[in-house]
Parts: C-alpha cells; sequence; structure tokens
C-alpha cells in the first residue's frame, strides 16, 4: 500500500519550496526561498532538480548550503533523487546614475587605508586573485598615483592597448588591471597637484573600458584627501574595505578613512588587520572594527612568502595558494562578497532614475 | 533591518517647486528657495561654529536651480541662477527638510 501512494503527485512544488524555506542565508538573515534564490525548478516523477543563485561566487557556506537543500528534499515522501546546481548572479550595487556610472561594472570596492605602508595594494592583489579563481569577474584600477605598485605585484610590463581614446586594461592571473604605473616612467617621482590628480582619476573612471566586471576593486592612494574625495564622489562606490596593520599608529589613521567614508556614505565593508603576528602583535584591527560598529573581516599573517609573491609578479594566493595566508586572502574574499551582499540588502532595489536635471524656466 | 531611503526620480513641479519620489514610496515636494536658504557649504554655514552666514535678504525671491547633479552615492548638488553651486544636499538633509517632524 505505501508503494502505491508514493506516485509522483505526491511530490509537489509548493512542498519542496516549503521544506527549502528551511534553509537560510547567513549573511543575509533570511531564507533562500524568501530571497528568490531558488530556480528552474524541476520535477520529473521521483527526480527534483534545482538551481540556487547566490550573490556571489565566493560564498563561504557554499557548500554546507547545497547539502542542506539535498537533505531537505531527498527527506520529502516521493523523491528518490536530487541534483542541485549552485551558481551565483552578482547583484548590481545601487548607485545614483551619473555620467561617471561605470556600464556593465557590478559594483565597485574601494581598498583603503589611513596610512601608507600598511600593505593595501599586496591585500588588494590577493583578493582580487581569490575573487577571480573562486569565478567572479574581477577589475583592478590602481589609483595609488603617488607610488603605483600593482603592475610590479602582477609582473605586468607590457602597456595597455589603446582603442581610440579608450584604454583596454591589461589581463593577469584572470583579473583585468589598469594602473598609474602603466603611463609613467618606474624612476621618475610624480608630483601631482590637486587639479591633475582629479583629472587623471576621473580619466581612469571614463576612458578604461572594463566590460562586464561583477567587481571593480580599487586601490586607494593612502590618507584622506584629494585624490580620496574624488573617487568617494565621483565613482559609484558600492563599498570599503579598510587595511591597516596592528599598530597603534596605523590604527589612528586607519580610523580616519573609515569616517571619511562614512560621511559620503559609501559602506564600509569592514576592516583587514594585515601583518598579524608576533612582529607587530594583534587584535587592533578587530579592536578598530568593534568600534566603529562595522565588521571585522579577518587577519593576514605576518608571511616572508606574501612580500616575495608580491615582488616575483604572482600574488601569494596564486603561488603558494594552500599556504595559511593563501586561505586568509581567499577567506577574506569570501567576508567581502559576503558584507557586500548585505550592504545591497539594506538598500532598496536598483530602480534609480538619472538623477541629473536641467531646470526648465 | 532598517532600509536606507534613496531618491529615485527628481520631477520639476513648478516655476520653483521641486519634487522627489524616493524609494521607499515617499513623495516629497520642496519650495526650491528654501533649500537654497538651507544650504550648508562654508560659504553659507561657517565651519567652526555653525554659525549662519547666509543673509536671507540676499537671496532673490525668484531663485531657481539651473541644474541639479548627482554626488557620489549619497548626495545632489544645485547649481543656482543666483551663480552659487559649492552648496552639496545629502540624501539625509533631503529627508530631514521634507519631514520637518
Amino acid at each position: 500500500m505505501e508503494v502505491f501512494f508514493r506516485s509522483k503527485n505526491n511530490v509537489t512544488e509548493s512542498g519542496i519550496l516549503k521544506v527549502l524555506s528551511q534553509v537560510m542565508d547567513p549573511d543575509l538573515g533570511k531564507d533562500i526561498v524568501t530571497l528568490g534564490f531558488i530556480k528552474n525548478l524541476k520535477i520529473e516523477e521521483s527526480k527534483v532538480t534545482f538551481s540556487v543563485e547566490l550573490t556571489t561566487p565566493a560564498c563561504p557556506v557554499k557548500e554546507d548550503l547545497k547539502k542542506q537543500c539535498e537533505d531537505l528534499v531527498r527527506g520529502l515522501e516521493g523523491v528518490e533523487s536530487v541534483e542541485v546546481t549552485m551558481t551565483a548572479q552578482v547583484r548590481q550595487a545601487y548607485v545614483a546614475p551619473s555620467k561617471l556610472a561605470l556600464p556593465g561594472v557590478k559594483n565597485v570596492i574601494a581598498i583603503a587605508s589611513g596610512k601608507g605602508g600598511v600593505g593595501k595594494s599586496t591585500v588588494t592583489a590577493n583578493l582580487a586573485v581569490a575573487l577571480a579563481k573562486a569565478g567572479a569577474k574581477v577589475g583592478l584600477m590602481d589609483a595609488d598615483i603617488y607610488g603605483p605598485s600593482i603592475p610590479l605585484m602582477f609582473g605586468i610590463t607590457d602597456k595597455p592597448m589603446m582603442e581610440g581614446d579608450t584604454v583596454i586594461p591589461v589581463e593577469k592571473h584572470g583579473v583585468r588591471i589598469i594602473s598609474m604605473g602603466f603611463f609613467i616612467p618606474e624612476d621618475q617621482p610624480v608630483v601631482w597637484r590637486g587639479p591633475m590628480v582629479h583629472g587623471a582619476l576621473t580619466q581612469f573612471l571614463t576612458q578604461v573600458k572594463w566590460g562586464d566586471l561583477d567587481y571593480l576593486l580599487i586601490d586607494m592612494p593612502p590618507g584622506t584627501g584629494d585624490a580620496q574625495l574624488t573617487i568617494s564622489q565621483n565613482a559609484p562606490l558600492s563599498g570599503a574595505v579598510i587595511v591597516t596593520t596592528p599598530q597603534q599608529v596605523s590604527l589612528i589613521d586607519a580610523r580616519k578613512g573609515l569616517k571619511m567614508f562614512q560621511s559620503v556614505q559609501v559602506p564600509v565593508l569592514g576592516v583587514v588587520e594585515n601583518m598579524s603576528g608576533f612582529v607587530f602583535g594583534r587584535g587592533g584591527g578587530q579592536k578598530l572594527a568593534e568600534e566603529s560598529g562595522v565588521p571585522f573581516l579577518g587577519s593576514i599573517p605576518i608571511d616572508p612568502r606574501v612580500v616575495e609573491s608580491g615582488d616575483s609578479g604572482t600574488p601569494v594566493v596564486e603561488s603558494f595558494s594552500s599556504s595559511e595566508s593563501g586561505n586568509a586572502f581567499r577567506t577574506l574574499a569570501s567576508r567581502v562578497a559576503a558584507e557586500l551582499s548585505i550592504a545591497h540588502a539594506r538598500y532598496h532595489t536598483p530602480v534609480a532614475k538619472d538623477l541629473s536635471m536641467e531646470w526648465q524656466s | 533591518m532598517s532600509l536606507i531611503p534613496v531618491p529615485i526620480q527628481l520631477h520639476q513641479k513648478g516655476p520653483q517647486t521641486l519634487g522627489i519620489s524616493w524609494s521607499d514610496g515617499v513623495e516629497s515636494e520642496y519650495a526650491v528657495r528654501d533649500l537654497r536658504l538651507n544650504c550648508r557649504c562654508a560659504h553659507c554655514v561657517d565651519e567652526w561654529t555653525a554659525e549662519k552666514r547666509l543673509d536671507p535678504a540676499t537671496v532673490p525671491m525668484d531663485v531657481r536651480p539651473k541644474k541639479i547633479e548627482p554626488v557620489g552615492r549619497y548626495a545632489i548638488r544645485f547649481v543656482w541662477s543666483d551663480g552659487h553651486d559649492t552648496g552639496i544636499y545629502t540624501f539625509d538633509l533631503l529627508r530631514k527638510l521634507a519631514n520637518p517632524n
């Protein structure tokens, strides 16, 4: 008798969605059915297939979510096999449209530090490669016009190609890259005056052909001056990551950077503590995050291989992928992507029209 | 979790009236001269003492925006018919001016 009742009619879409609504996205704090993650649900007799569309390919709990979905649906009466495909569709950030909007770029993330020398470019380079390796389309804009170090860290010696007035980024280790270092000789100091800084950065934002990107990381120049303000007022930033070392002197400046982004309503995705360990100490980054009410994204251990890899043109997350530092950068990438999804959820859907207007008199 | 409302569209509702549609469904309306008088820039409000330096008598009764531009993800800027263009109006300020309570 039991076999008779386990007919295909027992397996319904609503029954499946009902059990799946027990699966929570830990970052967004809602269940995956309410979030609209379940796609292509198909029921063929006793076989169920569907995909779960996450908000980032770098989701830290992807495997765990997959297993939960499989177990729950397999537990339903009448279901004999379950096939779950995990996909990701990175959400477009809300930005007030402007002439500097970057078409095709879903999220722009500024990586900043108050103080120089904290390893901001190293963190940016590894974060970019880690996101790309997770399957995301990633671009990197080296806006550190005073000391561009991204070309060295990626081992790029080629000049970017031009297409009319636009520049085509150079692709290396899966990341599309543009840097002021491509345009100035390495041994010449750059003396920039305010208006020149503004002009150069605006060109970077308007004349580079990025193509479709899930994430564009901007390696910001250190400090909280003209260059930082130009980018935060003109680039359609979806969030900022603050890099600090555990030392007090670096933390004080990191706090200033953090405050600057908050004052222009750019969500601070969190604080990263770089060079964490016995040389400089640890814990300062976490304390700063707690005091400021922003997430702590993790610590990157002090490790000579990080520096060597940077100098040799292959970021550590590629050259020593399974090292402690490699793991730390991968975890960081997941955290950043997750915090970005959380920040999106706090804003309304991006239906904004262009806010520019000419007044009719 | 609180949702932060953002403007989704600006409308000119009259010769001196601006309307804003917000992402949370709120519709607000402003007399543009009141906006001009509420400018928070350093010329109009002292940066150190926060004392108001703008004398309302110097602002023409028929002042109008010439154009409006977005600033980052947090504000809009007005270029006014009296030549003033340094004020940045944050979304937060625009919400406060719309709902004085």
